[in-house]
């Protein structure tokens, strides 16, 4: 009697030897299946006679019929019956066959089927049907199978070719999913992860359903995209290798690369083909490289098969082409350029495109990534010779909603690495560590990603944060630290990891010519990146001792807001569950008593001359060093925290310039805002005077500060958008024209009220929900002022109206902290009267007048 | 035997796990867990608006001991998690029937 045991595991041994031998994956599943071919065909003609046979065939299907069978995996037959009535007379023989497999150490998956039952669609099966597109035929009645694969089972995927296409698509979505849809994983799966076996097989799957006809199916690998075939045929090969390694290694049907894992394979593959021996990180980096072009064929065959033409999302996703513009057009929700000539007569569109990717977040075409890959060159040449820099579109790629799709797009086509060379010391590197999922780049390509789609989640502490990164001035910042707060990982050496990236960082920020007063955020935020999270589990935070030290670290609420989110986004891009509520809750709770600090102390704090010593280095003499001092004497500590050296420069530039004059003011363009200094002598209503005149302007007030200083000098600084009904922008002559219009009204020689009373009333949208006043004031949090807090809608002249109830009572405006977020406007207040703080009824009464005042339609 | 379970304040989990360390105990199970004692939370002021926090973030370690090392152990956690705040946590001590090293099916102390 045959050994069908000895013979599995002789031949096995064998198959074995040659592999580690030469490292070839796909030889060693050609020769596992060829051997359980003999065993299934050996048994079966040994033992069932011939008679028996007919009407009756073994098939191989899955795995097995393309005959890949891996070391460990389970070996899928199908028994093709005429009858059910004969599939009953077969019962025996089955049995006893899947018996004698069983003992000779095979495990098998099988099922038992007539023809007309391989063809009745079971709509909650599809993987059962997606199996038989690789059918092959062991031993029995050949006519019978002839009879399946030639006729019956081409009719079938013909008909039901949407149905299958549509669920293989929905089940591949649901697999990525699970893995956060990322390959990036530092222990990848290498079978079901994105980009892995399955993603292989999907698109030749999916190539297969969309080509075959009522009499053909084709051939696996028959219509894979011609451009993709050489990468593909050496991702199959790396991936086969690897999955036989991994077998032998686990001795089971094991996919996960741990990093255990890792290191064997490295040293066996590179013993294999007698290559210098390679670290597991670089192994895993040819791994990334193999499993990325697997991933992008099968996500742009997913794309282009997996929805019915006619159904709504095709609808939508064919509106998208209304974005086309004079550069790109949008087709099937992928972006073409216009001119396929244009990536390399002119480099900059590639930049254009990447920004255009980052507002619409809408996928390259294949095509169109080739032309930008064949153009790097160029844009090298172009990145490199930008006279004055690339900061402002980088900026504006950064800031908007899809910024980690262009991220996406920029590593798709290699043109990551032109525009942000240091990104190059992590590419996808893997730093072991347990509760790390992703390597470094993709880490921080997932932060950005967190952030962007913050607003989305529905959580109420998520929310909280979401409405934090509603308030922060340029984003861009954030996005920029977040893209390198990681990037020292690449390097080796005793410094911390964030030295090393302040490091890299201001290479990048030169090249870039990121201006300092976007630079230095951004450095406080790379060099502090892992302050925040130390503190809530390190630190007593309930300690104000450890406040206080932690308002020293940050110093303002704007980097506050901005370390809280890249924490918050730092940490929950270390894995899908590693931002719990619980560390939401911790993180809040710095930022809160954080902010309260800051709030109640950081403008009590008043210039030293210690602090200011940055500063007085600018002057160039003694004469213009106490001049600064004179100056700065009296401003809270805050100004120097929030206005760069070269500000306060101009600032004091304008003081000397004030003399006898009544006021000075300077106004310039930023981006799509324009910055408004104003210093002045202090008088009463001045600040009131200065929002009304703007608010007639037909300016809305974005920001706004106000500070004094000892010699009764104030400086008031605004941050102002034009109106929409007044065209959006403002050329010089309107520019000129607004500063002489705020310096009439300082000298009293125009009052604010008729400037304001040109300007029509302007209130949000009727049909808007109104946002209710929100007023209060605290008395207890500062030593000097008392404080008060509006929240209110927006609209012209409510700064006046509120600065007005203070200077009608007499009062003094401290400081003022003005933010609007879309028709919310958010102010904070320092007031003192005569004789300091107010008295308690003193603020109950203000505070009755600030919500009438807030109410108030009138201007 | 016997579990002692700790609640503490989270960054006082250092401290602790050196504490234990100290007495020659390695194995633990941590969780980070969220409520309130006594200390029932506490009100925030956030923009002029008050901000209830009542689930306040703490640290669980369960450790699990033979009964003649329960007073040692729980020594070790307090004077190690002991600020004389109020919100520095409880221990609480339970008793435990049995105990299965599930590699080698060591039983009692023995498994510990």
């Amino acid at each position: 009697m045959w050994d069908l045991s000895t013979f599995h595991t002789q031949s096995m041994e064998r198959i074995n030897s040659a592999f580690f031998e030469n490292g070839d994956g796909l030889a060693a599943v050609a020769a596992r299946s060829q051997t359980v071919d003999e065993i299934v065909r050996g048994y079966i003609d040994q033992y069932v006679p011939e008679e028996r046979q007919e009407g009756f065939a073994a098939l191989a299907v899955g795995g097995y019929g393309r005959a890949q069978l891996f070391p460990f995996s389970d070996v899928d037959l199908l028994f093709l019956v005429r009858s059910e009535a004969e599939a009953r007379e077969r019962k025996d023989d089955i049995a006893t066959l899947l018996t004698a497999l069983w003992d000779a150490n095979l495990r098998v998956s099988q099922s038992v089927r007539t023809p007309a039952e391989c063809v009745r669609l079971a709509p909650d099966n599809s993987e059962l049907h997606i199996s038989m597109l690789d059918t092959r035929f062991l031993t029995g009645d050949r006519a019978l199978y002839e009879d399946l694969a030639s006729n019956r089972l081409p009719a079938f995927f013909a008909k039901e070719r949407k149905t299958l296409l549509t669920s293989l698509v929905e089940m591949a979505r649901q697999r990525h999913k699970t893995f956060n849809n990322t390959i990036y994983h530092l222990e990848p799966d290498i079978k079901e992860g994105p980009g892995g076996l399955r993603d292989l097989q999907l698109a030749c799957w999916l190539s297969q359903l969309a080509h075959v006809t009522s009499d053909r199916i084709p051939g696996s690998e028959e219509f894979i995209p011609a451009d993709f075939r050489d990468a593909l045929a050496e991702g199959k090969r790396f991936l086969f290798a690897a999955r036989c390694y991994l077998h032998y290694f686990s001795s089971r049907d094991n996919n996960r690369l741990a990093f255990d894992l890792q290191d064997s394979i490295a040293d066996a593959s590179a013993g294999a083909s007698g290559q210098q021996r390679r670290s597991a990180a670089d192994w895993m980096r040819e791994y990334y490289r193999n499993v990325r072009v697997i991933d992008r064929l099968a996500l742009r065959m997913m794309d282009e098969f997996g929805v019915q033409r006619n159904s709504l999302f095709a609808i939508l996703r064919d509106r998208t082409s209304k974005l086309s513009n004079q550069d790109f057009s949008v087709a099937h929700g992928r972006v073409f350029f216009r001119y396929s000539q244009a990536a390399e007569q002119d480099p900059a569109i590639l930049l254009r495109m990447f920004r255009f990717v980052a507002r619409h977040g809408l996928p390259l075409a294949l095509k169109t990534e080739r032309l930008a890959t064949a153009a790097l060159d160029a844009f090298r040449g172009y990145v490199n010779s930008a006279p004055d820099g690339l900061w402002n579109e980088v900026a504006d790629m950064l800031r908007q909603p899809h910024a980690y799709e262009a991220m996406t797009a920029l590593h798709e086509t290699g043109a990551l690495f032109v525009l942000f060379p240091e990104l190059e010391q992590i590419d996808c590197l893997v730093i072991r560590d347990f509760y790390h999922r992703y390597t470094v780049d993709e880490h921080s390509f997932q932060a950005i990603r967190r952030l962007k789609t913050l607003q989305d989640d529905e959580d109420a502490l998520t929310k909280r944060f979401a409405r934090l990164l509603a308030e922060v001035e340029r984003p861009e910042r954030l996005m920029l630290a977040l893209l390198y707060h990681d990037v020292g990982k690449g390097g080796s050496g005793e410094e911390d990891h964030a030295v090393r990236s302040l490091h890299l960082l201001d290479h990048a920020l030169e090249r870039l010519r990121v201006p300092s007063r976007d630079a230095e955020p951004v450095r406080f935020l790379v060099e502090s990146h892992l302050a925040m999270s130390n503190y809530i589990t390190k630190r007593d935070i309930s300690d104000p001792e450890t406040i206080r030290e932690f308002v020293d670290l940050v110093g303002t609420r704007e980097r506050l807001r901005a370390l809280t989110l890249m924490t918050y986004a730092d940490t929950a891009a270390v894995n899908p569950k590693a931002m719990t509520a619980w560390r939401k809750e911790l993180l809040w709770q710095l930022y809160l008593s954080t902010f309260n600090r800051l709030t109640a102390n950081a403008e009590d704090r008043r210039i030293e001359s210690d602090s200011a010593a940055p500063v007085l280095a600018l002057g160039a003499n003694d004469a213009e060093r106490d001049g600064l001092r004179r100056f700065l004497k009296g401003f809270p500590l805050r100004y120097l925290r929030t206005q760069s050296p070269e500000q306060i420069k101009v600032h004091y530039e304008m003081r000397r310039e004030l003399a006898e004059k009544s006021a000075i003011v300077h106004v310039e363009r930023r981006d799509q805002l324009y910055d408004v200094a104003v210093v002045a002598w202090d008088r009463p209503f001045l600040f009131a005077s200065l929002c009304g005149a703007m608010a007639g302007f037909g300016l809305n007030i974005e920001r706004a500060e106000a500070f004094a200083n000892e010699e009764g000098v104030i400086l008031d600084t605004f941050s102002v958008a034009m109106s929409e009904s007044r065209g959006g922008e403002m050329d010089e002559t309107e520019m000129r024209s607004l500063a002489r219009t705020l310096k009439r009204v300082v000298d009293g020689r125009e009052d604010v009220r008729n400037v304001l009373s040109k300007r029509k009333k302007l209130f949000g949208p009727r049909g808007r929900m109104p946002i209710e006043p929100e007023v209060a004031f605290d008395n207890e949090a500062s030593s000097r002022a008392s404080i008060f807090h509006v929240i209110a809608e927006d609209r012209t002249g409510l700064l006046f109206d509120l600065t007005s109830a203070f200077s009608h009572h007499g009062y003094d405006i401290e400081v003022v902290l003005i933010e609007t977020q879309g028709r919310k406007a958010i102010d904070v207040f320092y007031v003192v009267g005569p004789g300091g703080k107010l008295s308690e009824d003193e603020c109950r009464e203000l505070t009755d007048q600030l919500r009438g005042a807030c109410r108030s339609k009138a201007a | 035997m016997k579990r002692i379970e700790a609640i503490i304040q989270p960054y006082k989990l250092d401290d602790v796990r050196e504490a234990l360390k100290g007495i020659g105990i390695d194995g633990m199970t941590i969780y980070d867990v969220r409520g309130h004692g006594r200390q029932k939370g506490h009100k925030e002021v956030y923009r002029g608006q008050e901000y209830e926090v009542d689930l306040l973030p703490k640290v669980k370690i369960e450790v699990v001991v033979a009964d003649e090392r329960v007073e040692e152990t729980v020594k070790a956690v307090v004077d190690a998690a002991r600020t004389g705040k109020i919100g520095d946590g409880k221990v609480f001590i339970l008793p435990v029937d049995e105990a299965i090293r599930i590699r080698n099916a060591d039983t009692g102390d023995g498994a510990l």
